[in-house]
């Protein structure tokens, strides 16, 4: 049977195959192997693939976190490592609070009867209809001046000593982690919940009911049935929100300091008006996509087992 | 195990009242049966016992005390549903020990427990297995299983076989009786299914429209029924329905119809002083019609065969009289031919009144 349609394939298939792998992949090995290449070598443009492959870029990249001295480096004016790390601690962070929060709100919203639950669904929807351009400027503003905790109070002085800060100043959420995880939390959840509630309506209530019988409350029912049976739709949500919270741009550029700075924005500040430095650019956008890959192959592991075990109807 | 008291039991949805104060009474170690067509309130009525439902109105009293306010989880019940309800990402021991696992039981019993009521169910070899591996007799059995695992004092079956084929489904009804003489627990369990009522029950509670048509054992509503409804719902094939006129001729009280006019006996003939000229219902099982070629008029039937249904020992014939339709049980055996018109005998014992108004036995 394989080989007899094999057979009857069109070459256009092939070709049209061929295309759609090529703009997919084609991108992604330019970067690749211009990571390994030399300012002059990228941009001469002539040389196409003979060049000699040097590791220089990932070096410049991770200068803080070498533990070798670079001869070609005089200063290391590029800080990936803690970018990095701000930008795991946002998007893990920001992913584990979206799903919790997603999750419960999305069960509430199927299965509980209670005033204003329709509104409150499309609300949710209709919150992620505006784009985060428009909600730059005003969270801009309110993190900066209105989420502040003034310095003379007790709470500043503690979180002061805890931070060792040198400079006494209002906290404000903006340039701190929770500053942009709460954004991020805010932005993503809408989609999450819209998501897990079509989910969450496939848990057939009789699941529901059998527990409430064999002695579980709301919350055991929520945990130990609703919960291990929408794991790939956690799992699909976990990975749209990880990847959201990874490539944010726009927002994080806004509300991030010089401490919170995360790998994009780094990415970005590779460009000068003289100068962009495409060789570190380039492996700098390598390693940042790295974390995404793992998390993506583990999580959809979760979606793959979880349709193959399959609810059990009738 | 408690006694369960149903007191003026009401549910409303909105404004549409589905049960009218349903009034029942369930001794110790009583396997009650719900049983009616669909809608008529009974699994409403056991979802309720549940507490799985709310109550409108009326109380529910378990061993004296109102339980109506409990949550099903402190109501000490199993409860085997319809779909199984199995947990798909839990494996048949996990599953079956759920309940023991949230009462935090040692870790000890609980194994000894699972293992002992799989061993009576024939489910040891599939412990490890997920839902999604089982059959559906299987996956039925387990459903039972996590019922018995735990000690629950009454258990409430929901229609519990009416997703098997109709051999498994016997074979599963056959097991459960059994397995209802051994546990020696309160059960109520809820069928459209008349003959899995009456195989089963101790007590049969016939439901209609919300409200409770009779209850008692079997034979006595399969022989006594109260009303025409639950004279026509118990029984395959189905009672036949003859409208007839009562007579008296003489001494003697007769139920004429065109085609017949059949002799009434016993206590029966006192009914033509208050129901004389007018319109009765004649209620006659198929099993009780035999073919007896030589019955006196005042027994005798005559019916013309239009259909005969084999169906082993038994055939089943569907025959006209006049205008109305009579379906007739006799022996395979029976030479017959389509298309005759025959004489059959009625037992004029085994003969039902119905008064045509009220439908209720006369």
């Amino acid at each position: 049977m394989a080989d007899a349609n094999r057979e009857k394939q069109n070459p256009t298939f092939y070709a049209l195959m061929f295309a759609l792998v090529f703009m997919s992949i084609g991108p992604v090995a330019l970067m690749f192997i211009n990571s390994f290449k030399l300012d002059v070598d990228i941009i001469s443009g002539t040389s196409g693939l003979l060049f000699m492959p040097t590791i220089q870029n990932y070096e410049t990249a991770l200068c803080d976190v070498l533990p070798y001295e670079i001869d070609h480096l005089d200063y290391c004016s590029l800080k990936f490592g803690g970018a990095f790390i701000n930008s795991l601690i946002i998007a893990i962070i920001s992913t584990i609070l979206t799903l919790i929060i997603g999750c419960m709100a999305a069960y509430a919203l199927v299965r509980f009867r209670f005033m204003g639950r329709d509104t409150a669904s499309l609300t949710t929807l209709l919150v992620r209809m505006v784009p985060p351009a428009v909600l730059l400027v005003p969270v801009f503003g309110l993190w900066n001046n209105e989420f502040c905790i003034d310095k003379a109070t007790w709470v500043a002085e503690w979180l002061h000593d805890i931070m060792d800060s040198r400079r006494r100043r209002d906290i404000c959420l903006a340039g701190t982690h929770s500053g942009i995880i709460l954004v991020y939390v805010a932005m993503n959840l809408p989609f999450v919940i819209w998501i897990l509630q079509s989910f969450i309506v496939q848990v057939p209530r009789s699941l529901e009911e059998a527990a409430r019988v064999d002695g579980a409350g709301p919350f055991g029912v929520f945990f130990r049935i609703v919960l291990p049976l929408i794991k790939p739709g956690l799992a699909a949500a976990a990975i749209f929100t990880f990847r959201i919270a990874w490539n944010e741009y726009l927002l994080a550029s806004a509300l991030s300091d010089r401490d919170t700075k995360t790998v994009p924005i780094l990415i970005v500040n590779n460009m000068s008006e003289f100068n962009v430095e495409w060789g570190v650019i380039m492996a700098t956008g390598m390693l940042l996509a790295i974390p995404p890959i793992i998390f993506t192959l583990i999580a959809s592991r979760q979606i793959i087992t979880g349709m193959t075990a399959g609810a059990v109807k009738g | 195990m408690p006694t369960i008291h149903l007191d003026k039991l009401v549910k409303r949805y909105d404004a549409v009242k589905v049960l009218h104060g349903i009034e029942l009474e369930m001794a110790e170690h009583e396997f009650t049966v719900l049983v009616g067509p669909s809608g008529c309130g009974k699994s409403t009525t056991l979802r309720m016992i549940a507490g799985l439902e709310s109550v409108s109105d009326g109380e529910i009293y378990f061993d004296g005390k109102p339980v109506s306010h409990l949550e099903p989880k402190d109501r000490e019940l199993a409860m085997v549903f319809q779909d199984y309800a199995l947990y798909p990402h839990m494996n048949v021991a996990r599953n079956m020990s759920f309940a023991l696992r949230l009462q935090k039981r040692p870790r000890a019993e609980i194994d000894k427990k699972v293992k002992e009521v799989a061993a009576t169910l024939g489910l040891s070899e599939y412990l490890h297995r997920k839902p999604a591996e089982l059959s559906g007799g299987q996956r039925q059995r387990v459903a039972m299983g996590r019922a018995l695992t735990r000690d629950a004092g009454t258990f409430l079956f929901d229609e519990p076989l009416s997703n098997l084929d109709a051999k498994l489904r016997g074979q599963m009804r056959a097991e459960l009786a059994l397995m209802s003489q051994r546990v020696q627990k309160n059960m109520i369990y809820v069928t459209h299914d008349q003959i899995e009522a009456m195989t089963l029950a101790d007590r049969i509670v016939v439901m209609h429209s919300g409200v409770i048509q009779q209850q008692g054992r079997p034979e006595e509503l399969f022989k006594k029924p109260v009303n025409k409804f639950v004279a026509g719902f118990l029984g395959t094939p189905p009672m036949n329905f003859l409208d007839a006129t009562l007579e008296a001729r003489g001494d003697e009280v007769f139920a004429v119809a065109e085609g017949f006019a059949l002799r009434l006996e016993g206590e029966k003939t006192a009914l033509s002083n208050s129901a004389s000229n007018r319109g009765v219902t004649l209620g006659v099982r198929p099993s009780d019609i035999e073919y007896a070629p030589a019955a006196p008029a005042d027994r005798a039937l005559q019916l013309n065969v239009l259909v005969s249904e084999y169906v082993g020992a038994q055939s089943v014939l569907l025959c006209q009289s006049g205008s109305n339709k009579v379906t007739v049980e006799v022996k395979s055996e029976t030479p017959l031919a389509l298309g005759q018109t025959l004489t059959f005998a009625v037992d004029p014992n085994r003969i039902h009144l119905f008064d045509r108004k009220s439908e209720a036995a006369l």
